[in-house]
């Protein structure tokens, strides 16, 4: 019952919180609490996890026909990524604390913090849908109101964009139950079906538009760009990460011999996105988009360590999609940040805000040094244990990763040059860096985090490492 | 008392009530009425007359959706239209001959053409000028296909039978593309495109909402088992015409300035998915769909015409770039808007997503995948001028100077029922899901 009530709860109750703070400032509080009780919830089921599979937490709506029976049920997986969700959904609060319209925001907030919870809680395939799609309809409010200039153009492409790649998975599913028999993710791996290729191919379309991999990227960076910053660190923690989730989920566990048999192309865009990202970002002057490209490169890293398919692999992919969240966060609500200050997003019109506001930049800094993948950070962890796993199974030639590493140092570097280091520009001279003290804390906790688990990365993989243990016995080498 | 017979009775006795607020009162009292008569298993006593359980639902759902309209409508002449036009549904859903079901369909097109003879401009006169010629070509048609069966079968007494000689395929197929007008099916549209747009909307919405998922609903009962027996030759003409439809109603809808012509074009789309029932009729899913579908349109179709006529009462047309900011002035309208309009793009917790997914489903359960994948993207393709449409409302910032109708409490009333219809059937599929048509 309490994850019917964590799910359908927010989605419905945001329409009533609207209603009744609409005209006040207390929306953040109730938001706030909510999240507070959603990270209770998932650290609670963490503690209460089997030591292995998935734990049922109940049915609802059942019926045999069509198999509509909305299953919740969790594994380790699931928890981690809800643990994940319900802190970034704290932090974007903290960050987001002194947002205009904050009445429809904080709603908006609560209806996605629902939506995003089902997905990473239901089983059956065409709920995990409902709440897919779902996730579509604040983001876009959140885009197309609170964004910048080109906001609308933003939120229409994101909406229609990621809705096709939708509809890819939906058949995908469809043609799951019709040759199985049922929605039930779990089941569908013993079951023999008919169109394998096909619907690994449909599937690894629709969840690569979401990831995002080249060439089906292009949504992403007008999405992080003209999206509010606490909006692009949902876009990138809890978005790009549920495209990842559903990438291990159903592409590589649910039909481990389809993956066996066509992971070269998961490897190779993820190789591709990360080569063609980290240039991209290099010749970028915007600072969001510089940002933006990074994480996209990121994620790359990603896919190309999923596509081990195999124990040490699948771990560290999950670690850097932690680590990922973490350290793109700041730097979105940073430059962000910058941009709210000084009216611009090129950088060469900043230059010296070292001087103006030298706290916020030392956390830019943190950050972006974990970006690059600077030793006792998390980026250096996830890098490095994707590097090795990589080569492990792929040869010698994935040194691409580590040369890749060179080229976003290149361009972090060169970012820390231009926009924090250097001569005060007149722009910044001008500008008044004050903070509130919320988001300032939330940036803190975003460092914290990248250190901590960048020093002992030990407290992170000893939770991953148990994630996949079960799957070791699996056909396929996962 | 059979409900058709209680509410005919109640219709005949309407016209002698020419008070509205005591008209209304009956009206919905006599919904309500034939609610608990359905509910009770009191069926109209005519052996050429028999309902199965999901006709029974049908009937409950379009008797709400009609209760909800009256509830806010202030014209004698509509109130007493809508109980007619809920007597003919119940006809036309429970035959089971031929004869009745010509009969009943026949009454029901005659009913339409007295709903809008209500003109009160030139506009109205035109559009429902041009529905009725439409709907005489239609008759014409369905008596020439009507008289073609039964000259190889000689009897009107009968369901469709299976096996047909050349005579009596002919005549069913003609009998279809009768049936085709008032669904809208391309290239049987043109008058619903200029209509729906010429007519008050609330005629528009009564038309497209109630009559044309009523029509569905009996024609998928009435000739499915045929469909299904000529499925070699039918299944390529009913993949060709909903795939047109559904792709020509959705890319004109992009195209277009007026909030009713994007609304008529959506429901010529959405007249190619309820297609898609008699493609996938050897699946056991293709009656949920045309059900599901049926019941989903009519909430959120009758919703949206209903909301428009209230909004833009007396005033004419309303553009899309009247919508700009349209949340600011009245948040209300706009969150009823965008529910209903979310839910005909397909997005899912409302009707419109589950209708799409189980019709998509039965159409990949009969095993033409890109059928499905086609309707799928069509349906993508639709969230273009939906969004569109949400996007004047929510983001635009320069208010229009479009005088918008304030809604009456009455109006609440109606546009809450039919947007809980719609999250209802968004969630509770277990409702209408493996039940018989």
């Amino acid at each position: 019952m309490s994850a019917l009530i964590v799910v359908f709860f927010p989605i419905f109750f945001s329409f009533l919180l609207y209603v009744i703070t609409e005209k006040t400032n207390i929306a953040r509080f109730v938001a706030l609490t909510l999240f507070l009780g959603m990270f209770g919830e998932s650290i609670f089921l963490y503690f209460h996890l089997p030591q292995s599979g998935f734990m049922s937490l109940g049915h609802f709506l059942e019926i045999d026909y069509f198999d509509f029976t909305l299953t919740f049920a969790v594994d380790k997986l699931s928890v981690i990524m809800l643990v994940l969700t319900s802190i970034l959904l704290l932090l974007v609060t903290l960050s987001s604390w002194h947002i205009e319209k904050s009445s429809a925001y904080f709603s908006l907030l609560v209806f996605f913090s629902g939506a995003i919870f089902g997905v990473f809680m239901s089983t059956n395939l065409l709920w995990f849908f409902i709440f897919w799609e779902l996730t579509l309809i604040p983001m876009y409010f959140l885009i197309g109101i609170w964004g910048a200039e080109e906001r609308v153009y933003a939120a229409v492409k994101f909406f229609l964009y990621t809705h096709v790649a939708s509809m890819l998975i939906l058949l995908a599913f469809f043609l799951l139950h019709k040759q199985s028999g049922t929605f039930d993710m779990t089941l569908i791996k013993e079951s023999v079906l008919v169109t394998p290729a096909l619907i690994w191919w449909l599937l690894f379309v629709g969840f690569a538009v979401k990831m995002p991999l080249f060439p089906f990227h292009t949504w992403l960076p007008d999405a992080h760009v003209q999206a509010p910053a606490p909006v692009s660190v949902l876009l990138a923690g809890v978005l790009l990460k549920m495209g990842a989730y559903a990438m291990i989920r159903m592409v590589l566990l649910m039909l481990p011999h389809q993956a066996q048999k066509y992971v070269w192309i998961l490897l190779l865009l993820g190789v591709i996105s990360l080569v063609y990202s980290a240039f991209m970002a290099l010749y970028e002057t915007h600072l969001k988009k510089m940002v933006a490209y990074s994480s996209i490169s990121h994620m790359g890293l990603v896919a190309i360590a999923m596509a081990t398919l195999s124990y040490d692999g699948l771990s560290s992919a999950v670690y850097e999609m932690i680590g990922h969240a973490f350290i793109i966060a700041p730097l979105f609500l940073i430059a962000g940040f910058f941009h709210h200050k000084t009216g611009s997003w090129q950088m060469q019109e900043m230059g010296g805000i070292m001087q103006k506001a030298p706290y916020i930049s030392l956390i830019f800094i943190i950050a972006g040094l974990g970006a690059l993948g600077f030793p006792a950070t998390m980026g250096f962890v996830g890098e490095i244990s994707i590097l090795i796993s990589s080569i492990e199974k792929y040869g010698l030639w994935l040194i691409v990763v580590a040369f890749t590493s060179m080229l976003s140092a290149s361009y972090i570097i060169w970012t820390f040059r231009r926009v924090i280091y250097g001569s005060m520009s007149i722009l910044v001279e001008k500008t008044d860096f004050s903070i509130s003290k919320m988001e300032f804390f939330a940036l803190i906790i975003f460092t914290f985090f990248i250190i901590v688990f960048g020093v002992y990365p030990q407290a992170l993989f000893s939770i991953i490492n148990d994630t996949f243990s079960s799957y070791t016995s699996l056909g396929g080498g996962v | 008392m059979s409900p058709f017979t209680f509410l005919f009775g109640m219709a005949l006795l309407s016209f002698a009530i020419t008070n509205v607020a005591i008209l209304k009162r009956v009206a919905i009292w006599s919904f309500i009425g034939s609610i608990v008569l359905v509910i009770f298993g009191f069926t109209t006593p005519l052996y050429t007359f028999s309902a199965s359980e999901g006709v029974l639902l049908f009937e409950i759902i379009v008797f709400i959706v009609l209760g909800a309209i009256v509830l806010s409508e202030d014209e004698t002449i509509t109130i007493t239209q809508t109980l007619f036009i809920a007597s003919a549904s119940i006809l036309l859903l429970e035959s089971t001959t031929l004869l009745s079901f010509i009969v009943s369909f026949e009454l029901m097109s005659i009913l339409s053409f007295i709903l809008v003879s209500n003109i009160h401009n030139a506009k109205e006169a035109e559009g429902a000028i041009k529905m009725f010629i439409a709907g005489s070509v239609a008759t014409a048609i369905l008596f020439l296909g009507a008289t073609l069966y039964i000259f190889s079968q000689n009897s009107l007494d009968s369901a469709i039978a299976e096996h047909l000689n050349g005579f009596g395929i002919v005549g069913v197929c003609l009998m279809l593309v009768a049936l085709f007008y008032k669904l809208t099916i391309v290239p049987m549209h043109t008058w619903a495109a200029d209509s729906y747009v010429e007519l008050r909307p609330l005629e528009a919405g009564l038309l497209s909402g109630v009559v044309k998922t009523v029509v569905l609903v009996a024609t998928f009962k009435f000739f499915s088992a045929f469909v299904l027996e000529n499925i070699s030759f039918t299944s390529p003409i009913f993949i060709t015409l909903a795939l047109i439809t559904m792709s020509l109603g959705n890319i004109l809808a992009l195209f277009q300035k007026r909030v009713t012509k994007i609304l008529a074009y959506s429901s010529i789309a959405h007249a190619g998915y309820m297609l898609l029932g008699f493609v996938a009729v050897a699946s056991t899913y293709a009656s949920d769909g045309v059900l599901y579908m049926a019941i989903a349109y009519i909430f959120m179709q009758s919703a949206v015409f209903v909301l428009l006529d209230k909004l833009s009462f007396g005033k004419g047309d309303i553009l899309l770039i009247d919508l700009y900011a349209f949340a600011k002035k009245d948040k209300w309208s706009a969150l009823f808007l965008s529910v209903q309009l979310f839910s005909l793009a397909g997005i899912p917790l409302l009707a419109g997503f589950l209708a799409k997914a189980v019709m998509v489903y039965a159409v990949v359960d009969a095993g033409f995948t890109i059928v499905a994948l086609i309707t799928l993207l069509n349906s993508a393709l639709s969230v273009g001028y939906y969004a569109w449409i949400i996007k004047h409302i929510y983001f635009d910032t320069q208010e229009s100077s479009y005088l918008f109708e304030k809604l009456t409490k009455p109006s609440y009333i109606t546009q809450i029922i039919l947007v809980l219809g719609t999250l209802y059937f968004g969630v509770f599929a277990t409702t209408i899901l493996g039940i018989t048509l």
